[in-house]
């Protein structure tokens, strides 16, 4: 399969007042299209930062960054992403902030509509259309964050922690459907974590980061995910992926910081 | 309880005017430096009904609305461009505050020297003043907004515009009110000040010229004029733009 994302010899520096700090170590990697790449490390190790240079919003201090085959160059529609930090717009109701990419790409309205509607059904936001993110708890808001990604139908979705602030019941039901989905519309999908089961369950591949300044300590293939994505009751006794999520559980540890 | 509500706002100012009639009766204070409430009512009704006071009052409106017209076209662009500019803004942030400490008079020597003893002058200072705290709110307001919000447009595709649009405007909107109905503040005194100088008209102007004659009738209507106008403007157009501007998003914003 082509290589969607090649990231290679990337390292960078944020300039400071007190001279640069080293975010990451040198980094190489690449993901193949419609491949689910999930990336764990302890804080402070540089996942942001990869990530933000892969969704063009700085440029490395070193190496290069090439999606489908063009350098990075700034952000761009092709690549989706979702926050660490909420970035839904308070001033927008849920249907508008869901629908915003798809606005700026000047799709007609009813067509917008009908996504919405698709997605605020699939992210259980049904009945809260016309609310204001503040009138929604956080787990909700963060659901509209990934709706909106999610709506203007990027090939490459890059994910910081999306369900951080989700509470655990529902992190279940948006893991399982995430992984549902992106196997359905062959996403490829770059997807940062603080939790290995979370790493484990939903990846192909899944990439442990050092501390800080991070690279990349390991990388381990997940068995195929299934059509229909995989679910929480099968993950949990499945003798395979509890021993990935062992290994993966081991190789964090090491890097406490 | 709706009907008390104006009472209650006006309680303070009758009781203000007891006391002045009290001083003025019980201290038996010359009508060279205090009239009786009622001699400033009479005034009141002169200026009315010959349209002085009409006259008057609608040179200094106009002044202000033509003022705070201009400052917000030219001052909410300028803040944008500063905010939205890191380097402009540190570079800038500090020459708006030395700005803000010379007052709008403090410019009157130079402005006549300038323009002459023209409404060039006033409406020069008064702009001045209502610029800077509009720059200021709105950089502000610009550099609160996470750029987050700014990052996840872009990856969706929006351009600068629409970057402006959907991000910057409203996310700046609040602070962009607050500016306003502080730079109108200032403003309204500036331009006070500057007619008394200038001399071409405006309630500043029929207060110092009641002044040469000592009407003192004359000037208590204008002062009583000037503060009312103010508190009309600014709870009647300003606030209730500030309200429902901080209703729908700057408590959203939280
Ligand atoms: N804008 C910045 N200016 C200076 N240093 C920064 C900046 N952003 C990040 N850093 C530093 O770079 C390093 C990597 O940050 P990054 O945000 O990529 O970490 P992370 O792995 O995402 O951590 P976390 O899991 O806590 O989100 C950190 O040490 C951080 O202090
Ligand atoms: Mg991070």
């Amino acid at each position: 399969m082509a290589e969607k994302i090649e990231v290679s010899g990337f390292r960078h520096f944020f300039q400071t007042e007190g001279g640069p700090v080293q975010a990451t170590g040198t980094i190489d990697l690449s993901i193949r299209a419609g491949e689910f790449v999930t990336l764990v490390g302890p804080s402070g190790c540089g996942k942001t930062t990869l990530l933000k240079a892969i969704a063009g919003f700085i440029t490395p201090s070193e190496g290069s960054i090439v999606c489908d085959g063009k350098p990075v160059k700034g952000p761009g529609r092709d690549r989706g992403v979702v926050f660490q930090e909420l970035a839904i717009l308070p001033w927008r109701t849920v249907r508008r902030n869901i629908a915003h990419g798809l606005e700026i790409a000047r799709v007609p309205r009813v067509q917008r509509d009908a996504t919405v509607t698709r997605l605020v059904g699939l992210m259980g936001l049904v009945g809260f259309e016309d609310r204001y993110p503040h009138e929604l708890s956080g787990g909700m808001r963060q659901r509209v964050a990934v709706a909106r990604t999610w709506a203007a139908d990027p090939e490459i979705i890059l994910m910081d922690e999306p369900f951080a602030a989700v509470d655990a019941m529902t992190r279940l039901t948006l893991q399982e459907e995430l992984g549902r989905l992106c196997v359905a519309t062959r996403k490829t999908v770059f997807f940062i974590t603080h939790s290995v089961e979370e790493a484990v369950f939903l990846a192909d591949r899944v990439l442990v980061m050092t501390k800080r300044p991070g690279t990349i300590k390991a990388v381990l293939d997940v068995p195929r995910r299934e059509a229909g994505g995989r679910d929480w009751d099968s993950f949990t006794s499945d003798p395979v992926m509890q021993k990935i999520a062992g290994e993966v559980m081991h190789l964090v540890h090491a890097e406490r910081v | 309880m709706k009907l008390l509500a104006p009472l209650r706002v006006l309680m303070p100012f009758a009781v203000l005017v007891a006391i002045w009639w009290g001083i003025k009766s019980g201290a038996q204070v010359p009508d060279k430096l205090l009239v009786a409430p009622p001699a400033v009512w009479a005034s009141f009704v002169y200026l009315v009904t010959h349209g002085i006071l009409a006259e008057y009052a609608s040179a200094s409106l106009r002044m202000i609305g033509l003022a705070a017209m201009i400052s917000f076209v030219i001052g909410v662009p300028l803040g944008f461009a500063v905010g939205t500019n890191r380097y402009a803004a540190r570079a800038l942030e500090g020459t708006l505050r030395f700005l803000q400490g010379i007052s709008g008079i403090a410019w009157l020597p130079l402005a006549i020297l300038w323009f002459g003893f023209s409404n060039t002058t006033t409406l020069t200072i008064v702009i001045y003043t209502l610029i800077v705290p509009i720059v200021f709110n709105t950089m502000t307001g610009v550099r609160a907004i996470p750029e987050n919000y700014v990052l996840a447009l872009q990856s969706l595709g929006a351009g600068r515009l629409r970057i402006v649009r959907d991000v910057y405007l409203p996310g700046a909107l609040p602070s962009i009110v607050v500016g306003m109905r502080l730079g109108m503040g200032y403003g309204w005194r500036a331009l006070i000040a500057s007619e008394m100088l200038v001399r071409q008209g405006g309630l500043g102007d029929l207060i110092f010229s009641a002044r040469t004659f000592s009407q003192i009738d004359r000037i208590m209507v204008g002062m009583v004029v000037i503060g009312t106008l103010y508190i009309i403007v600014d709870r009647l157009l300003v606030q209730p733009i500030e309200t429902m501007t901080i209703a729908r998003w700057g408590i959203l914003r939280r």
